[in-house]
């Protein structure tokens, strides 16, 4: 027998997490629903019966298979976005907040004018000439990464919180002071990191980047 | 309505003015899960922390409340309040050797839950929601009677006790579930939803309504705008539940599973205060007819009763200078 109340509620819901929560939340609230409604819970003695909490077993791995992965996560999100809208045609009585409120939405991303583009931590003028250029480069080194870095318009601060990579090691990476970074490893580790945010081929950087370090280093 | 009630029904006052205090009720369905304990403790570590708290005995009938506080019966209780009309409740409430906390006792022979008449529950109701205090923590008595659900209701704090025996948690379930059902009929009159109830659920199997939020969201479909009105009156109830005398950390676990079930069954907040040890300390403290908190207070249970007492008052933790 279908259960109402359930099949009208979101994923988020149905996991109990707030829309805006985090992957490792979702993660947790998961395993918690998943004991909650194991076929041995005590808790569900007289709440549930076996067939009952068998299928909310069944939806709360249904959730967790989208909501766990980023990509099925963000088309459900936009999914549900699009379901809202749906939802304020006229033949339903103005919608109160409790109503909204019920219903998660994602604020949709404001589209940015012609001719920019964002990173994770900024937004920039693309310059079409460069973009060429960096795309040519197969040899990374410190000069390069720190025009790439101003070019996408992130300031040194911004690379430091979100790496949490420390500034001194982040000068020392940009001005190729071999001697100031760590070992080859977690100067490898760095250069990903930041390659990531720059959006650039990770592997193709780091390795050329380490070529010189290691030639630096014999 | 004999002369008595006339006079000193006062329910008419309740709900156009704010209660003068945090009420605080403590239920749970069945006896000896720790009702009397959690609501003491409770009151005991509210009134330490310098809130004026007064701690009433519900338990009519059988209320036995004085002796967590290591104290006797009382002079005066609700006993001689309801049975005396020209008493006040202020001439009730008896001071006890703890700062801060003042205690309403229950005890009595000729009054129980189930004999106490309609005007006289009024009366007391009143006087529990105009009595001027930081906390009023209400005791209730084992079982779902109306009248131990209608203060249950009253309270803008609920929480429930229930131990990981399935019989306690089966008789606590039954217990928020009477009181859900109790709320919604009375809200159902309220926002004249005529007898929708009542037909929704008469014809539950066919509709598949299986679960209280299943019946509120069925409403919402059938009323939307009343339905909502519905479901917006029936958020004001919020169970916070706290687990007693778990044994073991798989009994602790319980908890979280117990919140999530009762968040999709009622389909209103549930929330978990916390989870209490099982400690031989609690009867050992009461044979001493002393609090367990002042006999033990190096006790994982204190610890445990702090954090559950900080949901309610959060005043933040003296730190240790060293």
């Amino acid at each position: 027998m279908k259960n109402l109340a359930i099949h009208s509620q979101s994923y988020y819901d149905i996991l109990e997490v707030s829309p805006q929560a985090p992957p490792q939340e979702i993660h947790r609230a998961y395993q918690r629903a998943r004991l909650a409604y194991s076929p041995d819970s005590p808790a569900l003695y007289t709440m549930f019966t076996p067939e009952e909490a068998k299928e909310l077993l069944r939806l709360v791995e249904e959730a967790y298979t989208v909501l766990g992965h980023p990509e099925r996560r963000k088309a459900y999100d936009d999914q549900l976005a699009r379901e809202q809208t749906l939802n304020e045609l006229p033949d339903f009585p103005e919608p109160s907040p409790e109503m909204l409120e019920s219903q998660p939405v994602t604020p949709p991303k404001k589209d940015l004018p012609e001719g920019y583009a964002r990173t994770r931590l900024s937004t920039y003028l693309v310059d079409p000439q460069f973009e060429q250029e960096l795309r040519q480069i197969r040899d990374f080194n410190g000069a390069v990464l720190k025009r790439v870095r101003e070019y996408k318009k992130i300031s040194l601060d911004q690379l430091c919180d979100e790496t949490r990579i420390g500034r001194p090691y982040m000068t020392a990476l940009e001005v190729d002071d071999y001697e100031a970074l760590p070992a080859a490893v977690f100067t490898r580790g760095f250069v990903v990191q930041v390659a990531r945010i720059f959006g650039l081929d990770e592997k193709i950087v780091a390795d050329s980047y380490m070529k010189n370090f290691k030639k630096y280093k014999n | 309505m004999t002369k008595t009630e006339q006079q000193f029904d006062f329910s008419y006052l309740r709900g156009q003015r704010e209660p003068q205090s945090v009420l605080i009720a403590v239920g749970g369905g069945k006896g000896g899960v720790g009702k009397s304990f959690v609501s003491s403790s409770l009151a005991l570590l509210l009134a330490h922390r310098g809130f004026d708290t007064v701690l009433v005995d519900l338990d009519l009938g059988s209320a036995n409340l004085h002796t967590y506080l290591g104290q006797g019966p009382t002079q005066k209780g609700i006993n001689e309040y309801l049975l005396q009309p020209e008493l006040k409740f202020q001439d009730v409430i008896s001071p006890t050797p703890f700062p801060h906390l003042r205690f309403v006792s229950g005890a009595s022979e000729q009054l129980n839950v189930s004999t106490l008449q309609e005007g006289q529950k009024g009366r007391l109701m009143s006087a529990l929601y105009n009595t001027p205090a930081d906390f009023i923590v209400l005791d209730l008595s084992a079982g779902a009677h109306d009248t131990t659900l209608d203060f249950f209701l009253m309270a803008s704090r609920q929480v429930i006790v229930m131990t990981p025996e399935p019989s306690s948690m089966e008789n606590a379930y039954g217990f928020m579930k009477a009181a859900f059902y109790r709320k919604l009929k009375r809200h159902e009159k309220q926002l004249r939803l005529g007898g929708l109830l009542g037909q929704l659920m008469a014809k539950r199997q066919e509709l598949g309504i299986r679960t209280p939020a299943d019946l509120l969201q069925m409403v919402l479909l059938k009323e939307p705008e009343r339905g909502l009105q519905l479901k917006k009156v029936m958020r004001d109830l919020s169970f916070e539940i706290v687990l007693n005398q778990a044994r073991s950390q798989n009994d602790a676990n319980l908890g979280p599973s117990i919140k999530t079930v009762c968040n999709k069954y009622f389909g209103v907040s549930a929330n978990l205060l916390g989870s209490l040890d099982y400690d031989n300390a609690v009867w050992q403290a009461l044979r001493k007819r002393r609090p367990v908190l002042l006999e033990y207070p190096h006790s994982r249970l204190y610890t445990q009763l702090t954090t559950i007492s900080r949901q309610f008052a959060n005043v933040p933790f003296k730190r240790a200078v060293v």
